[in-house]
């Protein structure tokens, strides 16, 4: 009797003790950035309170989306539980994303989408809503009348968070007078590429008062190109200590931060929710726009500084 | 189990009763073991983590009076200007700082926020940017006063911006001129001490232990990056409305433990958060064992029920079988019944009246066959009188005529008969003593009827001494002579024979060439509601009646009659074991 008794207790013991060690692949669009080093920090964080086995996969350029798309296939070959991914390509990587989730593997994309399909779970930031509240911050800078011509250099061409935000930007420049954007591009990610096109575009058209770098190794570049001219008004996306620095001088007037913690973090609990069949919480990463006068305030700061401790 | 109304078995009653308490009493005991159990681990859980937190405020008080006394070494070090330089000061407190990971820097300001000493040459921001935040502002307004700043961006250098925790104090300095002079102290520390003090407190499995400022704003928390990102809730409302001790409250779905303790020096509250469910969970696997536990008890105690309820019924069952048994007519079991004392007693008074009753049913036997003995007397007396009165009137008839011989052949063969007849008081006689009777009985008729008719008697050999009841033969050769012979203008014949038929019968036969009877006559004669005009066959039925009361309905008289033909009565007894013939009648 006692050892029955004994084997039922030890069985509930177990039981008890049952972990979800789901094993899930992050794949980043590249290895660097604090953007991305905040998501994996996130990412991170949903690991340690739930016990997952993280992975993280990423080429060394965010350029490189084949070495995105193999990094896919890695975590397929590997047999993953869950690949939670940002996709540098909105295409290109649609067949392998397909090919994971046709093998049982959950795919959370963060961040940015595929065009066709957004795996078994999105997790992004509105960014539109983002674009407008970058538009309508920059025109706070203008007397209303005065005219508006505006550089816009994003990061990846292909991917649906600069698609939205340069969509959203043009929409809002469409709607006020005097504004218009005299070129929207992209410097793939790399700093020396974004101060070439800022200066090449300044020197073609001194009118430029204002350039909207949408990534923070593009608005590297950007400042590298305009640290003398202190007349054209600069808001960037990013949270590197260069960038606060920026900041605080006066180059940028205004910082895009997007929660990207919550990001990594959400995309985590995302994956292992649907690993365990429950239905992950449908809610957008938040993001603010700071600026040197709210930067150390409680709020801010705490978006802002990212890195802790 | 059964219909309503319907008794229940005294096995059926004692097993509920039996479970009922036994189970009740084990629920009852459970529950109260249950329910200490859980207080007990409610109150060890309590008190642990309330020790815990105790403990954790215990280090928490260490590192801040670390920091006090650092201040106060500071302090000391800032009034001896004039006798020390400023590198040499502020290179004794920078092998302080150096000496510990926690601490980021140490300064000191005028009260315009203008550097007077510093463990770092960092590029510093402007005196006016300084002078204005918050933890300078609030450790103004009297010298000693110091405070302890939550969590926030140091702004103190350009291109740095690390998270810090701010120690500042009023203080007063000797400045240049050799004057005692106010100034602010400012120690920055990392999260380093008061993370590891967070995260030394274990509460059960995922509980954890935050600082809140007086303000109720968190100075601390372990999950401080997942609040900032608004992936964690904490309950600071009810920390705040609670100031100190322990309640118990429910936050986002779980039941939570909250210890909240005052830390000395920084105007913190150290609070400790513990989840119910783990605490209990030692509550949990105690209840599985206990529910097992229960479980096995229940199962036992019902088997335990109905075998005790089993051993007690038994004997009642088995007295109530005996009754059954009896109650069928067999008195022959012994009606004893083991078991316990009462139904031991039961069985015995109940033996005792079996006995009795057995006893007065031989009586009723015995009284039956006496009366039946008595019938069969009366029965016996009547042929006699009958036969007498025609036998004397014979021999007075023979007497008349002067018939000497035939008076004494007649008296002779009449002496003989009634001593068969007499035979020594028995019922029983052997078939040759009947025979004889018979026999007897024929020569006085045979005189009588002046050879109307002749006899003959036949026996098979070996049969002479069967037992039969005696004086059954005649009383069919009387009706025969009387009802048949007599009415004949030829001569009579009586033929008498005995033989044997299979299985173990006897049959006398005896046969006439009288009158014979028609069929309804024939068949009124064994009936007991005849009509019988003239008497007839009330001796043939008298012999029947005998015949079955003594031996039963298997045996009697078997008749077969026709008109100018003749009848034949067949005398039926049971072939027994011979018996000794009376000796009177040998002779």
């Amino acid at each position: 009797m006692l050892i029955i008794l004994s084997l039922l207790v030890g069985c509930s013991n177990k039981k008890s003790e049952a972990n979800t060690s789901y094993r899930i692949a992050v794949i980043t669009m590249m290895q660097g950035g604090e953007f991305w080093g905040a998501l994996k920090n996130g990412a991170r964080s949903a690991r340690s309170s739930t016990g997952a086995v993280l992975e993280f996969l990423a080429p060394v350029n965010e350029s490189d989306y084949e070495g995105q798309i193999s990094a896919v296939q890695r975590a397929i070959d590997q047999q993953f539980d869950a690949i939670v991914l940002s996709p540098s390509h909105y295409t290109r990587l649609e067949d392998v994303v397909a090919k994971a989730r046709s093998s049982g593997i959950k795919v959370v994309l963060a961040d940015t989408a595929l065009r066709n399909q957004s795996g078994d779970f999105l997790i992004t930031a509105d960014y539109r809503q983002i674009g407008k509240a970058m538009a309508e911050h920059a025109f706070t800078h203008f007397p209303e009348g005065e005219p508006i011509n505006a550089l816009v250099i994003g990061s990846m061409p292909n991917t649906t968070s600069m698609t939205n935000l340069v969509e959203s930007l043009v929409q809002a420049f469409s709607e006020r007078a005097n504004a218009r954007i005299i070129s929207a591009t992209y410097s793939f990610t790399d700093e020396a590429i974004a101060r070439d096109i800022t200066r090449n575009a300044l020197l073609s058209d001194p009118s430029i008062n204002l350039v909207f770098a949408l990534e923070e190794y593009t608005a590297h570049g950007v400042a590298n190109a305009l640290t003398d001219s202190s007349n054209i008004h600069f808001i960037a996306f990013g949270t590197t200590q260069f960038e606060i620095q920026l900041l605080e001088k006066g180059v940028i007037d205004a910082l895009v931060v997007v929660n990207s913690f919550n990001l990594g973090y959400r995309s985590v609990m995302a994956a292992i929710d649907l690993l365990n069949g429950n239905k992950p919480a449908r809610k957008l990463v938040d993001f603010d726009l700071v600026t040197k006068e709210s930067m150390f305030s409680e709020e801010h700061q705490r978006l802002l500084f990212q890195t802790f401790q | 189990m059964s219909k309503p109304n319907h008794p229940h078995s005294i096995k059926t009653i004692l097993t509920f009763a039996i479970a009922f308490v036994s189970i009740s009493f084990t629920l009852l005991i459970s529950a109260i073991l249950y329910s200490q159990f859980s207080s007990t681990i409610r109150e060890n859980a309590t008190v642990s983590t309330r020790e815990i937190v105790r403990q954790v405020n215990a280090n928490l008080n260490y590192y801040t009076n670390d920091i006090l006394t650092i201040a106060g070494y500071a302090r000391d070090l800032s009034k001896q200007t004039n006798e020390l330089s400023r590198t040499e000061i502020e290179r004794r407190l920078s092998s302080i700082v150096d000496s510990r990971q926690d601490i980021v820097c140490l300064l000191l300001f005028d009260l315009e926020g203008n550097v007077l000493l510093s463990t770092t040459d960092a590029p510093r921001r402007d005196a006016t940017e300084i002078a204005k935040q918050t933890w300078f502002t609030r450790a103004l307004g009297g010298e000693g006063n110091f405070y302890f700043t939550g969590p926030h961006v140091q702004q103190l250098f350009t291109s740095s911006y690390p998270w810090v925790i701010t120690y500042s104090q009023q203080i007063s300095y000797t400045n240049e001129e050799g004057e005692l002079s106010q100034g602010l102290l400012l120690i920055d520390m990392n999260f380093r001490t008061v993370s590891e003090l967070s995260q030394s407190a274990k509460l059960g499995a995922t509980g954890y232990v935050y600082f809140i400022d007086n303000n109720g704003k968190i100075v601390y928390h372990p999950y401080q990056q997942l609040i900032n990102s608004n992936l964690f809730n904490e309950d600071l409302d009810s920390a705040q409305e609670y100031i100190f001790g322990t309640f118990t409250n429910t936050f986002e779905g779980r039941q939570r433990l909250v210890i909240i303790d005052t830390v000395n020096n920084a105007r913190w509250r150290i609070v400790g958060v513990a989840f119910m469910d783990e605490l209990m969970a030692g509550l949990d696997q105690y209840t599985t064992v206990m529910l097992i536990v229960l479980g096995f008890c229940i199962v036992i105690t019902i088997i335990l029920a109905r075998t005790v309820s089993a051993y007690i019924s038994r004997p009642i069952r088995e007295l109530d079988r005996l009754m059954n048994s009896v109650e069928r007519g067999d008195f022959s079991a012994p009606p004893t019944v083991g078991g316990n004392q009462e139904v031991a007693a039961l069985s015995q008074t109940f033996a005792v009246m079996v006995k009795r009753i057995r006893q007065l049913m031989d009586d009723i036997v015995t009284s039956q066959e006496m009366k039946r003995k008595f019938e069969l007397d009366a029965l016996q007396a009547k042929i006699n009188p009958h036969f007498l009165y025609n036998t004397l009137d014979s021999v007075v008839w023979m007497a008349e005529q002067n018939d000497t011989e035939g008076v004494i052949t007649m008296i002779t063969a009449l002496a003989k008969l009634f001593r068969i007849s007499i035979s020594k008081g028995r019922d029983i006689i052997t078939l040759a003593e009947e025979l004889e009777h018979v026999r007897n009985y024929l020569i006085i008729q045979q005189i009588r009827y002046q050879d109307k008719f002749e006899f003959s008697i036949t026996m098979e050999e070996g049969m002479e001494n069967l037992p039969t009841i005696k004086l059954i033969i005649q009383p069919i050769v009387e009706n025969a002579i009387y009802h048949g012979i007599k009415y004949l203008q030829e001569m009579g014949h009586i033929d008498i024979k005995v033989f044997k038929r299979k299985p173990g019968a006897v049959v006398i036969e005896v046969r006439d060439n009288g009158v014979g009877m028609d069929e309804q006559k024939l068949a009124t004669i064994l009936s007991f509601d005849g009509y019988h005009p003239k008497g007839v066959g009330i001796g043939v039925r008298n012999v029947h009646q005998r015949i079955q009361l003594y031996y039963g309905s298997d045996y009697g008289l078997e008749l077969s009659s026709e008109l100018d033909v003749g009848t034949l009565v067949r005398l039926v007894i049971p072939e027994q074991s011979p018996i000794q013939p009376i000796k009177v009648v040998q002779s």
